[in-house]
């Protein structure tokens, strides 16, 4: 009996951490052109209000742009040709888990950090093919050239 | 458009920074080997942070606004060319969101009566909220330290809602919206246990 309902507790606990990952972390604000928002196997077009999930990966097309603001008030725009994956985020600050590391592929990028940096500049990272950006409280514009040797 | 042009011209401007270089302290770095850098701006708030890159190259540190440094870290900060720097970034700075905002709202004692001046405010959130094309909002209850945990969270979550009840019944759109309550875990003030204090009984809407 105590096994059972230890189990069902498990089991519980996972359906919830589970629930929780499934959250929304932020929404697309601005869009011209297009734009899609891939999170794990599903994929669909940008529009005002799309949620973005921990995984997402934004894409912007040809002439076009997209900005995003996530729930811890940092605000991520990108103009185009542009792919960003949201790797890793976590933002429960009364717990003090406080976790934002993206990777940008290539593309442009402009960055308004949020509470997850002020809280924990650590946490904060943007992977880049050449190197890692850590954040320390600021704006900052990023570009990535795929091309270059 | 290709990238060896822009190389090329990229290195006549640190050349240029280069024999201007007598006047300005920071020495200009050798031509750019690729394309791919960062260039730190001043917050929205007008102070200057940093940002540290750690490349395959080495590992580089701004802290000066419109300095800008390769992403391998191969060279140190210089100043960003204005002309590449619109170039490459006008269209992200355009795309960029309108910023968070944030109120917060106060309640008398031991209720979730909003006190006289938070009544007041309400209105002026919607407006600001209802100006913007998407709306996703945040209400988040939080309680002082007088009385039990689970008590507090219970009302800091009834405040968080009588408020979202409000703004709602005001006729806001909201695309997202998110009610929560932290109880007495995340004071503003923070203070002993078993303290009365009217700062800590707040809720704390923002407009994304």
């Amino acid at each position: 009996m105590k096994m059972r309902l230890f189990a069902l507790i498990t089991l519980l606990a996972a359906a919830l951490s589970a629930l929780a990952d499934e959250a929304p972390i932020g929404y697309v604000k601005t869009l011209t052109g297009s734009a899609t928002i891939t999170t794990g196997s599903n994929k669909v077009a940008a529009q005002l209000g799309t949620p973005l999930f921990q995984g997402s990966q934004l894409k912007t097309g040809p002439k076009s742009s997209l900005g995003v603001t996530f729930k811890d008030d940092t605000v991520m725009s990108f103009g185009a040709d542009t792919v960003l994956t949201v790797d890793e985020y976590l933002y429960a600050p009364s717990q003090g888990k406080l976790k934002l590391g993206s990777s940008l592929a290539k593309g442009s990028m402009n960055y308004v950090s949020g509470v997850i940096a002020k809280l924990q500049p650590d946490a904060v990272s943007v992977k880049t093919p050449t190197g890692t950006i850590g954040v320390r409280g600021t704006q900052f514009v990023v570009k990535v050239d795929d091309t270059a040797p | 458009m290709s990238g060896g042009h822009w190389r090329v011209v990229f290195a006549h401007v640190l050349l240029i920074g280069a024999l201007a270089g007598c006047a300005t302290p920071a020495p200009a770095p050798s031509p750019a080997p690729n394309h791919s850098y960062v260039t730190l701006l001043p917050s929205p708030d007008g102070s200057v942070g940093v940002v540290e890159v750690q490349g395959t190259r080495g590992t580089q540190r701004l802290t000066r606004a419109h300095d800008a440094a390769l992403l391998d870290g191969s060279q140190a900060p210089a100043p960003v060319d204005a002309a590449r720097f619109k170039r490459d970034f006008a269209d992200a700075i355009a795309a960029r969101p309108e910023l968070p905002l944030h109120f917060m709202l106060y309640f008398e004692t031991g209720g979730t009566q909003l006190t006289p001046e938070s009544m007041e405010l309400l209105p002026r959130i919607v407006d600001r909220a209802a100006h913007r094309r998407t709306v996703d909002l945040s209400v988040i209850g939080h309680s002082d330290t007088v009385g039990k945990t689970d008590l507090n969270d219970n009302l800091s979550l009834r405040r968080a809602q009588t408020v979202a009840e409000i703004i709602k019944g005001m006729g806001l759109k909201v695309d997202a919206l998110v009610v929560e309550s932290h109880g007495k875990r995340n004071l503003l003030v923070p203070t002993p246990d078993g303290t009365p204090e009217p700062r800590n009984r707040r809720v704390e809407v923002t407009i994304r």
